[in-house]
C-alpha cells in the first residue's frame, strides 16, 4: 500500500481530479518574492487592527464556503495574512482558521447521516461535498500562502491542505457510518460494472481518489474490494467451467482480465493491480487448469484450432505450473493420437502420411502458439519417439517404402526442391525410430529394385538421401548401401571392357547385354532358381562368366534369373513393337517363335519356371492389359488344363509396351527373413561396436562399456545380449577380464 | 526346345526377321561371392563376405572396405580373411582349421 502520504500538497490536487479551470482564475501572481522582514522594527499597529483584519479574513472564507462573491481583492487579503504573520499573530492565525474550517467541515456531515439517501445519490452528494471541500480549500489556501510558507514550514505543523484534509476525515469518513456506505456503495458500482452495467467512472475514480488522500484507500476499501473479486470469481468460474465450452470459457477469461486491467487503468489505485489481477487469474485459471486441460486440450489439438491454443498458452503462462501441466497434457495427447496412427495395421498405407502431417502440426502448434517454448519443442519429440516405437518394425519398414515411393522414377508430382524437403521432414521421422536396422534392411530391398530396374527417378536424389542417412547414422550404417551405387558403376565399367574385347563376337554384338554384378551381403538375399535358357542365351551367359572371373579371381558368380529383364521386339498383324519385360515373361514369348499353341505344362517343361511364378508370368502375358497372348479358355486365373496362343491381333497405341510381371505378395516368410537377417546383422555389429569401443579405450569396466554402446548402437538390445557377445569376445581373445578387477575388460591387440 | 538341334536352330533363326520375338536387349543379374568352402571366417567368425570384425570396428569412413579386406586361400583349401590370417601367423604359422603349415595358395581380387 503505497497510499501512506499523508501530506497529499496542494501542487498535487489538481492530478487528483479536480479541474483546474477554477483554480487558475483565483491563484494569485504566484511570483511572489518570499522575504522575511526583520521582526525588531515592527511598525505600530491600529488598535483592534488583529480583529480587523481576522474579520476581513472571516468574511471572506466563509465567502468561499457559501460560494459567494469576495468583497476584498485577493492581494489585499494576502497582504492582510502576511501582515498578522509578522505581527506575531500566525499562530492565532493558524488557530482561528482551522476552527473556521472545522465548524464547516461538520456542518456537512450531517446530510450523510441523516437521511437514508438512495445508494447512487449518496455517493454523487459525498463527491460533490469533497470537491467543494478540495476547491475551497485551494482557494482558502492560496490566499494563506503566507502562513504556509512561514509559520507552518518553520513549526512543521500540517499544512492548510492537509489540515484541511484531517478536518474532512475527523468529520465526515472517520464516521463508520459514512464510511461503510461510501464504500459499498462504490463495491455496488463495480459489481454493477462487472455485470455489464454502465456505471459512472469518474464518480468512481473521484471517490477513491479521496479514500487515498485520506489515507484509507487500503484498511477501509482495497481488502473489502479483493474479497468481492475473489467471491465473485471463485462462482463465476465454478459455473462458468460448466457451463461453457473451454474455448468459450478462455476468450471469457481472457476478456476479465482486460476488463480487471481497465479498471486498474480508469479509477482504481494502481497499488491494487497486482493483488486484483492475481485473484483473478487463481479464481478463473489456476483452480480450473486440470480441467481445462482435461476438458478442452484434446479438442483444440485435434481441431487445430491455432487461435485458442494461443490464448490457452498465454493465460496459463500466467499461473503457477501452468505451462508444465499444459507440456504434459500435450505430450499425453500426442502419444495418444500417435499410438492410433501407429497401431492399427489397417491404417498402414497412409500411417507415414498422417505421422508427417500430424508431425507438421504439431510442429506449427510449438511454433505459433507456445512461442518455441523449448519445455514443448522437447516434449513433442519425446512424445514422437514413444510412440513411433509401440510398434515394433512396422512403422520402420513403411517410412522405407514411403521413401521408395518417392525416389521411384514416375513420381513426378514434387520439384526437386520440394522433394528434398519432403525427405527432410522424413529424416525427422527416421531419427524416432529404434530400430533403424529395420528400416535400413527394407530400404535395401526397394533401393535394389530401383537401380536393377532402372526405376529411380534421380540419381541426385538418391545420393541426396543416402548423405542423409550417412549423417544422421555414420558410415557404418551407410556402407552397404554406398556398396550397392559402388556395384552398379563398376558393372558398367566391366560390360564396357567386355563389350570392347567381344566386338568381334557376331552372335554377342546382335544382342544388347548388360550385367549387374552384385556383391553379395551388399544386397538382399534373393532366391535363387534354375530355369532352361534358349542356348544362345546360356552361351552369353558363359562367355561373360569367364571373362569376369578371370579378371576376378577367387570368386565365384550365381545368375540372379529373377531379377533380369529384357527388351524383345515383337511383329504383330498391326506392326512391329517392342515389349519391355521380365526375363520370365521373354522365356515364354520367345517359345512361341516355334510353336504356335503351347499348354501350361509345355511351357513348364520347356523353361523349367517354378510353377507359382510361371502362372503369374502367364496371367501377365495373357489376362493383363497388354494381352500378347491367348489363354483358351478365358479367365482372370491360369489353370492347369489352360492352353496358350501368339496373340497376332494384339493393338496398342504405343511402340514400346511395358508389361509388369505380376508381383507375388510379400509373405509373411520372406517378411521373417528380412528380420532374421536383420537381428543376424545385430549380431555383428555388436561385435564391431565393441571392438571399435576397446580397441579406442584399452580398457574399460562393464558399466561404461555398456553405456558407450548403447550410445553406438542404433537398434534396440537388451543388456543380456550385450553380455553375450562380450563372453563371445572374450572366447575368441578380442579382450580379456582384468586379473584383479573382474568388471574390468582390457583389450587384447 | 531341350533338344540340341532345335536349340540350334532357334539360335540361327534369331536373326531372321520373320520371327514373332526377337531378344533385342538383355539386362543380366548376377551375385558373387568368394569362392570358398566355408562361409565364416574361422578366426573372427564373421562371414568372409563381409569384411573382418577389426575392420568393421575401424572403417567407419571407409565404406568401401570389401577392397582392403581380401579372402586368402591356403594350400589346404582353407580360407581366412587375410587380415585375420596376417595376425594369426605371426604367433602360429598353421592353418587354424587343420593344423598344416600355412601357405597361401591364392588372394581374392
Ligand atoms: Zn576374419
Ligand atoms: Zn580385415
Ligand atoms: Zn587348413
Amino acid at each position: 500500500m503505497e497510499q501512506t502520504n499523508p501530506k497529499a500538497n496542494f501542487s498535487n490536487f489538481p492530478i487528483n481530479g479536480v479541474s483546474r479551470n477554477h483554480v487558475v482564475t483565483i491563484m494569485p501572481v504566484p511570483a511572489k518574492k518570499l522575504v522575511i522582514k526583520n521582526l525588531k522594527s515592527t511598525p505600530e499597529l491600529p488598535e483592534d487592527y488583529m480583529n480587523q483584519t481576522w474579520k476581513k479574513l472571516k468574511g471572506a472564507v466563509v465567502a468561499i464556503q457559501q460560494s459567494k462573491a469576495n468583497q476584498y481583492s485577493l492581494e489585499e487579503l494576502y497582504q492582510a495574512v502576511e501582515n498578522m504573520c509578522n505581527h506575531k499573530m500566525a499562530s492565532l492565525l493558524y488557530k482561528k482558521l482551522q476552527s473556521l474550517i472545522e465548524v464547516h467541515v461538520s456542518r456537512n456531515i450531517e446530510q450523510f447521516v441523516a437521511e437514508s439517501m438512495d445508494r447512487y445519490l449518496f455517493l454523487k452528494k459525498m463527491n460533490e461535498t469533497w470537491q467543494a471541500h478540495c476547491q475551497q480549500m485551494i482557494m482558502i489556501r492560496s490566499i494563506f500562502l503566507y502562513l504556509d510558507r512561514t509559520y507552518i514550514l518553520q513549526n512543521h505543523i500540517s499544512s492548510i491542505w492537509d489540515m484541511g484534509l484531517e478536518l474532512f476525515g475527523k468529520y465526515i469518513l472517520l464516521n463508520t457510518l459514512v464510511q461503510t456506505r461510501v464504500v459499498e456503495g462504490l463495491l455496488m458500482l463495480i459489481e454493477k460494472e462487472r455485470q455489464g452495467d454502465q456505471v459512472d467512472r469518474s464518480l468512481l475514480k473521484s471517490l477513491l481518489r479521496m479514500l487515498t488522500d485520506l489515507s484509507i484507500y487500503n484498511v477501509s476499501f482495497e481488502q473489502k474490494f479483493i474479497q468481492a473479486t475473489e467471491r465473485l470469481y471463485a462462482a463465476e468460474g465454478q459455473c462458468l467451467m460448466q457451463e461453457l465450452e473451454v474455448p468459450d470459457y478462455l476468450v471469457h477469461v481472457d476478456k476479465r482480465l482486460a476488463e480487471e486491467n481497465e479498471r486498474v487503468l480508469h479509477y482504481l489505485d494502481s497499488a491494487t493491480k497486482y493483488q486484483l489481477i492475481h485473484t483473478v487469474e487463481k479464481q478463473l485459471l489456476r483452480e480450473h487448469v486440470s480441467q481445462i486441460l482435461q476438458k478442452g486440450l484434446d479438442q483444440l489439438l485435434t481441431e487445430y484450432r491455432l487461435t485458442d491454443l494461443g490464448l490457452l498458452y498465454d493465460l496459463l503462462s500466467r499461473v503457477k505450473n501452468g505451462i508444465v501441466e499444459l507440456c504434459s497434457a500435450f505430450n499425453a495427447f500426442i502419444k495418444k493420437r500417435g499410438k492410433t496412427i501407429v497401431i492399427n495395421p489397417e491404417k498402414d498405407k497412409s500411417m507415414v502420411q498422417e505421422l508427417l502431417d500430424f508431425k507438421d502440426d504439431m510442429d506449427t502448434v510449438v511454433t505459433k502458439c507456445f512461442h518455441k517454448h523449448e519445455r514443448f519443442t522437447n516434449s513433442l519429440k519425446e512424445a514422437f519417439e514413444n510412440f513411433i516405437n509401440q510398434r515394433t518394425n512396422k512403422p520402420a519398414e513403411l517410412i522405407a517404402k514411403f521413401i521408395d515411393s518417392k525416389l521411384r522414377a514416375g513420381n513426378k508430382e514434387a520439384t526437386e526442391e520440394e522433394l528434398e524437403r519432403l525427405l527432410d521432414k522424413i529424416m525427422v521421422l527416421f531419427r524416432f525410430i529404434h530400430g533403424k536396422d529395420v528400416f535400413e534392411a527394407f530400404y535395401k530391398k526397394d533401393l535394389a529394385k530401383r537401380l536393377l530396374v532402372g526405376k529411380s527417378a534421380s540419381v541426385d536424389a538418391e545420393k541426396s538421401m543416402l548423405s542423409k542417412l550417412k549423417q544422421e547414422c555414420g558410415g557404418g550404417f551407410t556402407s552397404k548401401l554406398e556398396g550397392m551405387f559402388k556395384d552398379m558403376e563398376l558393372s558398367k565399367d566391366i560390360i564396357q571392357a567386355f563389350k570392347l574385347v567381344h566386338t568381334s563376337n557376331k552372335k554377342l554384338s546382335q544382342i544388347d547385354m548388360t550385367v549387374s554384378i552384385l556383391t553379395m551381403g551388399y544386397w538382399p538375399s534373393y532366391q535363387h532358381m534354375e530355369v532352361s535358357l534358349p542356348e544362345y542365351m546360356v552361351k552369353l551367359q558363359d562367355v561373360f562368366k569367364e571373362f569376369y572371373l578371370n579378371k576376378h579371381s577367387g570368386r565365384k558368380l550365381q545368375w540372379q534369373p529373377t531379377l533380369g529383364h529384357c527388351v524383345l521386339k515383337a511383329r504383330f498383324n498391326s506392326g512391329p513393337k517392342e515389349l519391355v519385360v521380365s526375363l520370365f515373361q521373354s522365356l515364354v514369348l520367345l517359345l512361341f517363335n516355334d510353336c504356335d499353341e503351347l499348354s501350361l505344362e509345355d511351357i513348364k517343361v520347356a523353361t523349367n519356371i517354378e510353377d507359382g511364378e510361371l502362372r503369374r508370368t502367364l496371367q501377365s502375358l495373357a489376362c493383363g492389359k497388354a494381352r500378347v497372348l491367348l489363354k483358351t479358355p478365358k479367365g482372370r486365373e491360369v489353370q492347369d488344363e489352360d492352353h496358350f496362343k501368339f496373340n497376332a491381333e494384339f493393338v496398342n497405341k504405343l511402340f514400346r509396351i511395358k508389361i509388369n510381371q505380376i508381383q507375388m505378395k510379400e509373405t509373411t516368410e520372406e517378411q521373417k527373413a528380412t528380420e532374421e537377417r536383420v537381428f543376424q546383422d545385430r549380431q555383428y555389429q555388436i561385435d564391431a561396436a565393441i571392438v571399435r569401443i576397446m580397441k579406442m579405450r584399452k580398457s574399460l569396466t562393464h558399466n561404461l562399456l555398456i553405456s558407450e554402446l548403447y550410445l553406438q548402437l542404433k537398434f534396440p538390445v537388451k543388456p543380456a545380449d550385450l553380455k553375450k557377445r562380450i563372453e563371445s569376445l572374450i572366447d575368441r581373445d578380442y579382450m580379456e577380464r582384468d586379473k584383479e578387477n573382474s568388471t574390468q575388460y582390457n583389450y587384447v591387440a | 526346345m531341350a533338344d540340341e538341334n532345335e536349340n540350334e536352330k532357334m539360335d540361327n533363326e534369331n536373326q531372321k526377321p520373320e520371327k514373332m520375338f526377337t531378344l533385342k536387349k538383355w539386362n543380366a543379374v548376377a551375385m558373387w561371392s568368394w569362392d570358398v568352402e566355408c562361409d565364416t571366417c574361422a578366426i573372427c567368425r564373421v562371414q568372409v563376405m563381409d569384411a573382418c570384425l577389426r575392420c568393421q570396428a575401424e572403417s567407419k569412413k571407409d565404406s568401401y572396405g570389401k577392397q582392403d579386406c581380401v579372402v586368402v586361400w591356403g594350400e589346404c583349401n582353407h580360407s581366412f580373411h587375410y587380415c585375420c590370417m596376417s595376425l594369426w601367423v605371426k604367433q602360429n604359422n598353421r592353418c587354424p582349421l587343420c593344423q598344416q603349415e600355412w601357405s597361401i595358395q591364392r588372394m581374392g581380387k
